[in-house]
């Protein structure tokens, strides 16, 4: 059963990643009035994608979307899913801080062998925004380490069904708004959303992605939709004791980011950047903080 | 709408793809552009079709060619058309396009735009209004189930004859040929 998962899981990841995109532009059509696309829109244009043949530019314009895949793919098999957790070693939430920079990477290594100049802008915006989220993401990583004194993701889960969630928990409380408040840079929605900025740089990294390059990367989004959701519900909201509860919360963190998504402009980097490192790292920093000295 | 159709997805999933996800090029030639906003946004909304503006060509495969065609931005449209990927499908919007319209004794522009890249379709009017390019879009559906949009695939067949034309226009393209063309 538990190799079945280990090659399941992944696939259920991608299905859900994809899933939520398809879900995520018919809600946000309907906020706008509109009727919207077919929830399963995604999949037609990843079908539409696949059958395409686009130009390559070069052996890293291959190689750097796959890695950015398999990056994803590897986190994927740390996460907890309900009471599934294929890849339960000690060290869960340090290789996810470790792996989380190898989606931009991949993705920054491929699109910067396109030699575009947009691509290079939306690059040089990734890697930044993905620093921006950084020092927040590991300022809380380290106070749920510290507080619940492990350093394994799916122990965090166990504790938490004895003690209640942590968002509702005192000290990890600041914590959790901290991890709320950089979430939308996490998924790339909207006040974030300066990666892709079709408007201004024409959708950035993605400019020369074509064909079945640009459904790849089209993938890796989902999952890396998945991998913030599904971590932001291992970590504040309890986990699940069954993978379809566990979806179910992981919808209600979609809506809400949507709602975010739908009521926020953009917002220039350099904003990003102040506010990432100004509001989510200070209230993190208390958070670790009062996690240390609690915990004691 | 057979979007739902099973059988026709097992069949030839690839076919159905291209009919039901058309990401067009969000490329402005001419006055037409100013119909596809109110399209594409809450009002008309062109995303329940699948039609997605893109802001690059490689991720297109349909591209509007919105109103008259100026020498010089036969040169971009060139350009951009040949940077899809196949299959793509191309639409004149407007009768500018289709045979130079009030722009007919125009020193600047271009009469007959099918001489210079393939068209799989045309939207008549001055202008047409938003319900036309649904209109198109379902025509368009139509052609593809039935194989008749092939525009990509004359441009292949007819490749010496387009850059013939293409050349006569704008003296001296400064890119290679996309595909071969053999001496005759």
């Amino acid at each position: 059963m538990h190799v079945v998962w280990l090659f399941l899981y992944p696939i259920v990841a991608l299905v859900v990643g994809v899933l939520f995109l398809g879900l995520s532009r018919k809600v946000m059509a309907r906020m706008h009035w509109r009727y919207g696309p077919p929830i399963l829109q995604p999949v037609i244009d990843i079908i539409r994608l696949f059958s395409q043949r686009s130009a390559s530019h070069g052996r890293l314009f291959d190689l750097g979307i796959v890695l950015s895949l398999a990056g994803s793919l590897i986190i994927v098999l740390f996460l907890p899913f309900g009471d599934v957790a294929p890849l339960s070693g000690s060290g869960g939430l340090l290789v996810i801080l470790y792996m989380m920079l190898l989606g931009p990477l991949g993705i920054a290594l491929s699109a910067g062998e396109s030699a575009n100049p947009n691509a290079s802008i939306g690059i040089s915006r990734k890697l930044m925004l993905a620093i921006g989220y950084e020092l927040p993401l590991l300022l809380v990583l380290l106070a749920f380490m510290s507080r619940y004194n492990t350093i394994s993701i799916v122990e965090v889960v166990r504790l938490q069904r004895a003690t209640g969630w942590s968002i509702a928990s005192f000290p990890l409380v600041v914590s959790g708004v901290a991890y709320l408040l950089i979430l939308p840079a996490i998924l790339a929605i909207r006040p974030f959303e300066l990666v892709q900025a079709p408007q201004e740089i024409s959708s950035g990294p993605m400019v020369e992605y074509g064909g079945s390059y640009l459904a790849l990367a089209k993938v890796q989004h989902a999952l890396s939709m998945f991998i913030g959701i599904s971590l932001s519900v291992n970590l504040l909201f309890g986990g699940a004791s069954h993978p379809l509860i566990f979806l179910l919360k992981m919808l209600v963190i979609l809506m809400l980011g949507l709602f975010v998504n739908a009521a926020f402009p953009r917002l220039r980097i350099e904003q990003a950047i102040r506010y990432l490192w100004r509001w989510p790292s200070l209230i993190g920093l208390v958070g670790l903080v009062l996690a240390v000295v609690i915990g004691r | 709408m057979d979007r739902n159709q099973l059988v026709k997805w097992l069949k030839a999933p690839a076919k159905m793809g291209h009919k039901y996800s058309l990401h067009a090029v969000y490329f402005c030639t001419g006055c037409g552009i100013i119909e596809v906003p109110p399209s594409i946004t809450a009002r008309w909304d062109a995303e329940r079709f699948g039609v997605l503006p893109t802001a690059t060509p490689r991720q297109a495969n349909l591209f509007l060619i919105t109103g008259y065609v100026s020498v010089k931005t036969l040169r971009a449209i060139i350009r951009t058309y040949e940077q899809m990927p196949e299959p793509k499908y191309t639409v004149g919007f407007g009768s500018c396009p289709i045979n130079g319209g009030m722009y007919w004794d125009s020193y600047n522009t271009i009469k007959h735009l099918d001489r210079y890249i393939p068209i799989d379709g045309w939207i008549a009017g001055c202008m047409p209004r938003p319900e036309a390019i649904f209109v198109a879009v379902t025509h368009l559906w139509t052609l593809i189930d039935k194989d008749m949009a092939d525009g990509y695939k004359r441009y292949r067949k007819h490749y010496a004859a387009y850059r013939a034309n293409q050349e006569k226009v704008l003296r001296g393209l400064d890119w290679p040929p996309l595909f071969p063309v053999e001496e005759q």
